[in-house]
């Protein structure tokens, strides 16, 4: 899973490299660095923010499912073992 | 002073002894000393940032002052000799043997840090725990940057004893039984992180000696006035301290392993996969030093190469969050306070991460550089995930190292007050960073944004101040009259404690 996120933000980063570089081969070509890197910044913390969500949640989930208080609690089967 | 309670000791007798929980104790109180030293500083900083225009701090040499000796002070003297401690107490009983490799060596190495910090201290420098140069040999007053450099190199040193201790303990010293995969995890953090610092650590040392013979003006190395690049010490200091992150972070990684299988009540998910994550962590540390120069002219193939190096550490750093969560699932867990901190680090150390992905792609790096996002993903790995790690293993040991138990229901205050006070200040540094606040600033136009976002800081660090008071009196007032510890199971899980409480204190 996170090489595939890792593969995904990679492409992110090229694509606007490749856009900065694509400004001096072509020097027509009319760029605003400042646009180019803020989407650059809003779509990595969409990455970002949609992963964070995600273990986040994963994380309160198991904290409320697994604690020792919840109902459906069970003893694991390495309690009272010198495991 | 009586810190056991079965056999009580008078204090010089742990102070002269080389016995590792001797030591390690030792090692223990003074890093929380300086840990409150470091903490006070920041209090300070961020009571002067509540408004703009000089409010307690007299002038921006003095704020300067504070911030270098906070961030030395926390890096150096709490969150390294508090790693030590831990280290100290527990590889020897980990790897089934009666001692530190070099009992001696030990004690020596713990020796060198009182006189180190007593320079930082005394000295008070105002030029950065990065001791910037060309500011820090041309113009920064003496003796103070002096006595820093010289403060740094005695803690180096005793970094590098200790270092060789652990890598022989655990190398050499292992019980013949034990494989070198059996290993805990915990130790196998104390030894990649040992051999990170054999690794990295000589080239700071020297780069302090040619900074020092730069300021006594017998050479040039940092000096643009006689040929000298300053942008050579970032390339020395940057190669020593990005990998130095991982020698702060994997040890209170590896305490996580041990809190977290704990209060679930069942092993670790997959040891290998810990172990594994801690040794690449250990290489790829090494290969993403110059991530923090971007804005120095580095070439853009240099560049690449080092953000591709940076990102190599995100699947390792993933592997143990997600070895944790693992664990936790299908657990029965008991959120005691050492659990609460752990997991409380857990996501802090997530956090903390994805902001450094978003912070190592190059472009972004160059709207960030030098602003306050900086302070504040630096933090959440310092005190979220470090200082968290090591506070929870901290309670962790408390009945291993008194034999009682500490107050439960103030263990919790402290967990939650630390929680949202951390959040509070560095979530919030990262988009006063986006404002464009710089860091390392003294006063700041009166900007509304800024205002109220060193506002809501500023209340957040005094919540943390309010957090550590109160352990710090549960840890005074627990030590000395805490109910006596069931040391066979102090925190009612119904396996054993880990660690053979027998092995205390024998006469060494």
């Amino acid at each position: 899973m996170r090489y595939i996120i890792g593969a995904l933000v990679m492409m992110a980063v090229m694509f606007t490299v490749n856009v900065a570089f694509a400004a001096t081969a072509e020097p027509g070509e009319y760029l605003d660095r400042r646009v180019e890197i803020w989407n650059l910044f809003f779509r990595m913390m969409v990455v970002a923010i949609t992963i964070g969500a995600v273990v986040s949640g994963t994380i309160i989930w198991l904290i409320w499912r697994f604690r020792e208080s919840h109902p459906n609690a069970k003893p694991t089967k390495y309690e009272g073992t010198d495991w | 002073m009586v810190l056991e309670l079965h056999k009580p000791r008078p204090i010089w007798q742990i102070m002269f002894s080389t016995h590792h929980t001797d030591v390690g104790l030792l090692y223990l109180i003074m890093s929380l000393g300086f840990l409150f030293l470091g903490g006070a500083l920041a209090l300070a900083i961020r009571a002067e940032l509540f408004f703009p225009g000089s409010q307690i701090i007299a002038d921006s040499m003095t704020f300067n002052r504070m911030f270098t000796v906070h961030g030395t002070t926390l890096i150096f003297l709490f969150i390294l000799p508090s790693a030590s401690a831990v280290g100290n107490y527990f590889v020897p009983i980990m790897v089934r043997y009666k001692d530190m490799a070099y009992p001696k060596l030990n004690a020596i190495a713990f020796w060198m840090i009182p006189p180190g910090g007593a320079l930082i201290w005394l000295g008070f420098a105002d030029f950065t725990w990065y001791a910037t140069p060309p500011y820090s040999i041309i113009s920064a007053p003496g003796p103070a940057a002096d006595m820093w450099i010289f403060g740094l190199k005695i803690l180096g040193v005793s970094s590098i004893l200790g270092a060789i201790n652990f890598v022989v303990t655990i190398m050499k010293c292992k019980h013949p039984d034990m494989s070198l995969g059996q290993v805990p995890l915990l130790a196998w953090s104390f030894l990649s992180s040992s051999l990170i610092i054999l690794v990295a650590l000589p080239t700071f040392a020297a780069a302090l000696l040619m900074l020092l013979t730069d300021r006594l003006g017998v050479s040039g190395f940092f000096n643009p006035a006689m040929g000298g690049d300053p942008i050579a010490y970032a390339h020395l200091f940057w190669f020593t301290f990005h990998p130095e992150v991982y020698v702060l972070v994997i040890p209170a990684i590896g305490m996580m392993y041990e809190i977290i299988p704990r209060f679930s009540r069942k092993p670790i998910f997959s040891h290998a996969s810990g172990l594994a994550a801690f040794i690449i962590l250990a290489i790829v540390g090494f290969s993403s030093w110059a991530h923090h120069m971007y804005a120095t002219g580095m070439s853009f193939t240099e560049k690449t190469v080092f953000m591709v190096g940076t990102l190599a550490a995100v699947p390792a750093s993933a592997m143990h969050v997600f070895n944790f969560l693992a664990t936790m699932w299908g657990g029965r867990i008991r959120f005691s306070t050492p659990m609460m901190w752990a997991v409380g680090g857990i996501a802090l150390f997530f956090s903390a991460g994805a902001g450094g992905v978003v912070n190592s792609a190059m472009p972004l790096d160059f709207v960030t550089h030098d602003s306050y996002w900086v302070v504040g993903h630096f933090h959440l790995f310092v005190m979220g995930t470090i200082a968290f790690g090591t506070i929870g293993y901290v309670y962790y040991m408390f009945p291993y190292v008194t034999g009682r138990m500490y107050h439960e229901v103030l263990g919790k205050i402290h967990f939650v007050l630390a929680m949202i006070g951390t959040v509070m200040v560095f979530f919030t540094q990262h988009v006063l960073g986006l404002y464009g606040m710089p860091r390392r600033i003294y006063d700041y136009p009166p900007i509304p944004e800024w205002i109220a976002m060193n506002q809501i800081a500023t209340v957040g660090a005094m919540l943390i101040g309010i957090s550590m008071a109160i352990w710090l009196g549960n840890m005074i007032y627990s030590s000395a009259k805490g109910p006596e510890a069931n040391m066979e199971d102090p925190f009612g899980l119904g396996g054993r404690y880990y660690y053979p409480h027998t092995q205390k204190n024998p006469h060494h």
